[in-house]
């Protein structure tokens, strides 16, 4: 549950800044990718390799946001998050294995492994609006 | 965990965020204490004891009495 505009803590505001510092290049290198700047990249293994790890990278720096502002909020809000992320990554690890059974067993169209990211956000983003107590 | 920790905050004419300011947390904290969407640590509820000046069954109702 993270407060918006003057109503956010002073971890809030500092998390908002961190996870914007993470996602934008994501986005950016991903949006770049999808208008073939990198099409080149895929004829040498080493540099496709380096290419994927650094995409990936900024994922740890959201991790290690969310981490900062549960380590930086009060006993509430940390207990908070902590519940929200565990029942989101819960439910995208629960989706993610259930679609990849499903192209085992089902003939289900394959989902690129870097979809669990969006998914992950989306559950996240799910639990703070149903999950409001630390009980 | 039932309490009676709007009545001494609005007997104080404090607001949440003033409230949450004197006890080191946010006002979203002091709101889900109010609303019994958290249980305070033991430090936190000393804590409110000492701002209040009472005892912690006076604020807190202890759920195995």
């Amino acid at each position: 549950m993270l407060a918006i505009g003057k109503f956010q803590t002073s971890a809030q505001k500092r998390y908002t800044i961190r996870i914007a510092a993470f996602t934008i290049p994501y986005v950016l290198v991903n949006m770049g990718a999808i208008f073939g700047a990198f099409d080149e990249v895929g004829a040498n293994p080493v540099a496709a390799w380096l290419l994927a790890l650094v995409v990936a990278a900024p994922v740890v720096g959201q991790i290690w946001a969310l981490l900062a502002l549960m380590a930086e909020s009060d006993e509430f809000v940390r207990g908070l998050l902590a519940r929200q992320f565990i029942i989101a990554a819960g439910l995208a690890i629960a989706l993610f294995t259930g679609w990849g059974f499903g192209e085992s067993y089902a003939h289900a169209p394959h989902a690129p492994g870097w979809l669990v990211l969006p998914l992950f956000w989306a559950m996240f983003g799910l639990t703070t609006v149903f999950v409001r107590s630390t009980r | 965990m039932k309490n009676r920790l709007k009545l001494l905050r609005v007997e104080r004419g404090w607001t949440q965020e003033q409230l949450g300011q004197v006890l080191n947390v946010s006002r979203q904290a002091v709101n889900a204490l109010e609303t019994e969407k958290h249980d305070p640590s033991l430090d936190l509820a000393y804590r409110i004891a000492a701002v209040f000046e009472r005892p912690i069954e006076e604020i807190f109702e202890n759920p195995h009495r």
